[in-house]
């Protein structure tokens, strides 16, 4: 017995209802039965869907490895591996447009539903005349349009359906540590990939050393600025929020503080409200947008926040600080947070302190990567 | 022995599970599913609930409902059975019907399988007049069920009305009219109640 749509093929998951046999282990995503024959959805994409254009230039880099990218894909998958702010979505412009072209399925599947919403519009930009589709939790009436941006865990509804398929951020959260989730992924594509990430994680690794992956790395900014190298600071975590108060008095930037969890944020917002102008925010907060949107519009001048601010957010002329204890943060979280620093065109300054107990594994692999990506300049 | 809802193993042993049918959700699960019972005036009778519709038991039920995972149908009397066939002891049970889309969507009628085990003489004779479902309806078309439903059974002693969730009550306000002639005593519960401002 083997899951289709999970690839699940443990007995013990699969149970017998009253219409027969089905699998437990991707229930969540509605029943699938064994006998069930999963169907690809069928649309006819537009002929002139594959028009793109750009508001801005792109840099000669980046074109390169977009045609790089497109050439790639002719023989395998392909992984781009970017740092932070490279523009990795601009790099897949060229390749999906080549795939809607030829009349060919395109997906892009990204981590969170802000995230969709936002890319969403950004693509209606650059192809002016293809139906571009956003599917996320709450918003899954429309499936079908010339290109589908949709949230990971909305991947289920498409089996073996995509030519091609964008998975951006595929060593973050949801897909991170969630085997039947990336298995339901990868099996809505039946043409190739691109893995788009700033870091490969293990998880990633396997599938990558499994399939037929050509790798493409990018250590530039458009900006041509080099990435922010953080300061180490080593201390017991006590010592390190008296530090971290002495910091946010010198610095003169606004700053994101990061923390590993979400009663850490609370506390440390209780006594640095204290002090300073400051707002916080993490996942299951009520009026996280309003505080995300405050700290934008420079009502605050700090905001302490849990891993939910990591990826896919530009806020310019930020620094950052990092309280790395408990051990939660892996080189992919670090990374991320440190990629915060020096977005958006021409605020390219800031700076980066990392409090940690002392340099770990994950501490050295970051500054190390983070180094690497800047001798490339 | 896997925990049906999280997957987490099951290896704790409670001086309960000597005497119950051993749980298929983890004690970890199970205290997330807090039991509040409650009794619901419902103008003219009482509704008694025994949990609150809130976050963990809506996932449940979702799942069950409309992921269709039959395998979750005793994790919501488990503990609550034995009290059912004790307190409610000649009782006729009375499962709300499904629409017959959802039936055939689901391919089994959750009520029922959820109170197959319950030891009480079952009755199905309630019968929608109209189709009607009630997701994403407003409270004044899901009054329309106020007057929804009839009663095409021999009359008895008495009948326990049973239903899963509770959220303006107009299901089972159609329930108890169209029984009450038929039967000296109804009684009704349900096993969740959604917490929202009921304008009776």
């Amino acid at each position: 017995m083997k899951c289709l749509r999970c690839n699940n093929e443990d007995p013990t998951y699969f149970y017998k209802g009253s219409k027969g046999y089905y699998c437990r282990r991707c229930i969540r995503f509605s029943r699938v039965l064994l006998e069930e024959e999963l169907k690809s959805f069928d649309y006819q994409i537009a002929p002139d869907a594959g028009e793109y254009s750009f508001s801005y230039e792109l840099t000669d880099t980046q074109k390169q490895i977009s045609e790089k990218c497109l050439e790639a894909l002719k023989k395998s998958d392909v992984l781009l591996h970017c740092v932070c702010g490279a523009g990795k979505t601009e790099i897949t412009v060229q390749s999906i447009a080549h795939y809607l072209e030829q009349g060919y399925k395109v997906a892009y599947a990204i981590s969170r539903k802000e995230v969709v919403i936002e890319l969403a519009k950004r693509f209606q930009d650059i192809f002016r005349k293809a139906k571009v589709t956003a599917v996320y939790g709450g918003h899954h009436e429309c499936l079908k349009g010339d290109l589908i941006v949709c949230t990971c865990h909305q991947l289920f509804r498409y089996y073996r359906s995509f030519d091609l398929l964008v998975i951006d951020e595929a060593d973050a959260f949801p897909l991170k540590g969630d085997e039947t989730l990336m298995n339901i992924a990868l099996n809505s594509c039946r043409g190739r990939l691109i893995f788009s990430t700033a870091t490969v994680d293990e998880q990633l690794a396997k599938i990558l050393k499994k399939r037929e992956v050509c790798t493409l790395k990018l250590y530039v900014r458009p900006s041509r600025k080099p990435l922010s190298v953080p300061q180490v600071i080593c201390l017991p975590e006590a010592a390190a929020v008296f530090y971290l108060f002495r910091l946010m008095t010198l610095t003169a930037n606004r700053c994101i503080i990061f923390v590993s969890a979400k009663r850490k944020c609370e506390q440390l917002y209780k006594i640095a409200s204290r002090f300073f102008s400051c707002t916080y925010v993490y996942s299951d907060l009520k009026q996280r947008k309003e505080n995300i949107a405050a700290f934008r519009e420079k009502k605050y001048r700090f905001l302490i926040s849990t891993t939910v601010m990591e990826r896919g957010i530009t806020i310019p002329e930020v620094s950052v600080i990092i309280l790395h204890y408990d051990g939660v943060f892996d080189e992919g979280n670090l990374v991320q947070m440190l990629g915060r620093v020096g977005r958006g065109v021409g605020y390219e300054e800031g700076r980066s302190y990392l409090f940690c107990a002392y340099k770990d594994r994950q501490v050295r692999k970051t500054v190390a990567y983070l180094k690497e990506a800047n001798s490339h300049l | 022995m896997r925990c049906l809802f999280c997957d987490r193993p099951i290896e704790s042993y409670s001086l309960a599970s000597l005497f119950l049918k051993t749980d298929e959700l983890c004690p970890k699960c199970r205290r997330r599913l807090s039991l509040k019972r409650k009794k619901i005036p419902l103008g003219g009778f009482e509704v008694k609930t025994f949990f609150s519709y809130d976050g963990f038991f809506r996932d449940l039920l979702l799942q069950y409902k409309e992921c269709h995972d039959e395998a979750l149908k005793d994790v919501f009397l488990y503990g609550l059975k034995e009290y059912l066939e004790l307190r409610y002891h000649g009782y006729h049970l009375l499962c709300i019907p499904s629409t017959g889309k959802k039936l055939e969507e689901r391919g089994f009628d959750h009520l029922k399988e959820m109170f197959r085990l319950v030891q009480l003489k079952k009755i199905c004779c309630l019968k929608m007049k109209e189709e009607i479902t009630q997701e994403g309806k407003d409270l004044r078309e899901r009054r329309k069920m106020e007057t929804n439903y009839a009663y095409i059974g021999p009359d008895v002693d008495k009948i326990l009305i049973a239903d899963d969730v509770m959220t303006t009550g107009s299901t089972l306000k159609g329930a108890f009219s169209a029984v009450k002639c038929h039967a000296k005593m109804v009684k009704v519960i349900s096993l969740a109640y959604k917490n929202i401002t009921l304008h009776l």
